[in-house]
């Protein structure tokens, strides 16, 4: 069986991969991915969590957050790529450096 | 199913879009805003009887349906804590939603409009009400849902439209962090219940997943709170903004940030006390320099009131980090008085925007010729928020400095007395341009705004006067939500 760390360890690479699409990539849809890799670094948490607890035991709390979340995050990525559809129409573009028009 | 009040304004929000559909058919546009204003009327009578409650039994404890043990449940646990930010939050909803009924009269998809508005007031008391990490979880990306929503509400032009990108990307992102920590707290103790969290966690792991887990918890938190290195979503979507949703982002849900980050902090992490609170200390100091600094440089009256909020952010993050009863009660004060003195000054602005249409300091100089009511109550609050003494935000300001100093943290005070005086200067800068100015060309051609937009305008400037020469009941308030956080 693999161990537990290797999940964890993963999980938190996923997490780095996202804030680094964060950072660095220009396309608003490319964005809205890197929030989508985000969120499943803590839900491969927590279902790596929930089937370790104990052995041969699945505890069903954490796929019910799993499954709440995943909707939750549902929501947020259609508000966000309904934003991105009306940042296109005012902009003509989807790189999001051309969104600049605001000061700091 | 929840808690009465929280039920009801589920119901209320859920129900909205049909009455708002209906009423628009027939015509009667202003129903919909009265619909929400009634509802939460009725919201505020069944949280009066909630408060009897709580005030009886000191915690009320809500367990879900669930097929679990307790520990695993979903749970509410309403203490006096929750209760005195539900009624502020229903309190400034309800002179947003009074406002909004004149101020957002022209504008389309205003059924939406109060729907979203009750939502964020739901997700908001849940958050404050819930007692375990999951439940939390749900009633803030419910907050957060709606608040991205109403930040670009007026799709139609492209800074609302920037700025919530920008907000939904950023905030988001810290929805995520607070997830992850919510899966590692999960991993640590096989449970997410607060109370179960604390007994769990109580002797101080050694490894480094706990202060990792601490980290993202106030990075996560941080965000939504515009702790100074994650600040920079709040300006814009503030100003982006429709005015009564501006009031209500900056007065209260800001806070809410801010709450929930102490009560998970005190509740989950208190065997790390000393890591945490020297952190947040400097975090602190460093949120009332950058927003001091920052709305110094601003030519935008929104903008301007929303570095300011963030410098009262690190005044509130500061008396919380004190951790003493005194710093909490004052920080408990200082949001409600905070609360209402934005609130008044954003509406204000909302009325100077309505006349004119523009935001732009410059371009309203010298307006007070024109719109003397609104000009007043402007300097009112700025007055008030700038903490000059007998009105309410010097009592609360002063009173965060002297739980500093007496927890012993002199140099800190220091430097936010130093804040104190540096933020005079713009808001006084404020009250001079808006008041004292020669008018420009827009300003002369003004008129005074609309009697339904200076009503709730003028009830927060009395509130505010009120609570500045009669503190007394509402510091008790404060204290009595104070113990309740602390456990006491």
């Amino acid at each position: 069986m693999i161990p537990l760390s290797y999940y964890v360890w993963c999980a938190v690479a996923l997490y780095l991969i996202g804030m680094y699409c964060l950072v660095s990539k220009r396309n608003m849809i490319k964005l809205v991915m890197g929030l989508e890799i985000l969120v499943n670094a803590a839900h491969l948490n927590f279902i790596a969590f929930s089937a370790y607890r104990r052995a041969g035991f699945i505890d069903p709390f954490g796929h019910s957050i799993v499954i709440m979340s995943i909707v939750l995050t549902g929501c947020v990525t259609a508000l966000a790529l309904t934003i991105v559809t009306y940042a296109y129409k005012h902009y003509q573009t989807l790189d999001v450096r051309k969104l600049r028009r605001l000061k700091w | 199913m929840f808690t009465l009040p929280l039920d009801v304004l589920l119901v209320f929000m859920v129900a909205s879009p049909v009455v708002g559909r209906v009423a628009s058919k027939r015509g009667y546009r202003k129903v919909q805003g009265i619909y929400a204003l009634l509802s939460l009327f009725a919201v505020a009578y069944f949280l009066y009887g909630l408060y009897n409650e709580v005030a009886e039994y000191n915690i009320v404890l809500i367990v879900g349906q669930l097929p679990f043990k307790p520990p695993l449940e979903a749970c509410l646990q309403i203490d006096m804590f929750g209760v005195f930010m539900a009624f502020l939050y229903v309190i400034i909803g309800l002179f947003a939603i009074a406002y909004s009924i004149k101020f957002m009269e022209c504008e389309s998809g205003l059924s939406e409009y109060y729907t979203l508005v009750l939502g964020m007031i739901a997700g908001m008391t849940g958050i404050v009400f819930s007692g375990d990490f999951f439940t939390l979880f749900v009633f803030w990306e419910l907050m957060c849902l709606t608040s991205y929503a109403l930040v670009s509400f007026r799709k139609h032009k492209w800074e609302p439209i920037e700025a919530g990108f920008k907000y939904i990307i950023m905030s988001a992102a810290g929805s995520a962090t607070i997830l992850l920590s919510m899966s590692f707290l999960y991993g640590m103790t096989g449970t997410l219940n607060f109370a179960a969290l604390s007994s769990r966690l109580t002797n101080p792991v050694s490894d480094g997943w706990l202060y990792m887990t601490l980290v993202l918890v106030i990075v996560g938190f941080g965000i939504k709170t515009a702790i100074v290195p994650f600040h920079t979503w709040l300006p814009d979507a503030h100003s982006a903004a429709p005015s009564p949703i501006s009031a209500m982002l900056s007065g209260v849900m800001v806070q809410t940030g801010a709450c929930a980050l102490i009560r998970v902090l005190l509740l989950v992490f208190g065997s790390v006390q000393p890591a945490w609170q020297m952190t947040l200390v400097f975090l602190a100091v460093f949120t009332m320099f950058g927003g001091n600094f920052m709305a110094l440089l601003q030519n935008d009256i929104k903008r301007l009131l929303a570095f300011s909020t963030i410098a009262h952010m690190g005044y509130i993050l500061f008396g919380f980090a004190i951790v003493s009863h005194q710093g909490l009660t004052a920080s408990l004060f200082h949001i409600m008085n905070h609360a209402i003195m934005k609130t008044l000054l954003f509406l204000c602005a909302g009325g100077f925007i309505y006349r004119t249409g523009t935001q732009d300091l410059r371009k309203l100089e010298g307006i007070r010729g024109a719109m003397p009511v609104t000009s007043i109550l402007l300097a009112v609050g700025a007055v008030a928020i700038a903490a000059v003494p007998p009105l309410g935000g010097f009592w609360s300001e002063w009173m965060i400095v002297s739980a500093g100093i007496e927890a012993g943290m002199l140099l800190f005070s220091v430097l936010m007395v130093l804040n104190m005086l540096l933020s005079i200067t713009y808001y006084l800068r404020l009250v001079y341009t808006i008041n004292l100015k020669e008018p420009t060309s827009i300003s002369e051609k003004a008129t005074e705004a609309p009697v339904l937009l200076l009503i709730p305008v003028l009830i927060l400037a009395l509130l505010c006067i009120f609570i500045g020469i009669y503190p007394g009941p509402f510091v008790a308030w404060a204290q009595k939500a104070a113990e309740a956080i602390l456990g006491m």
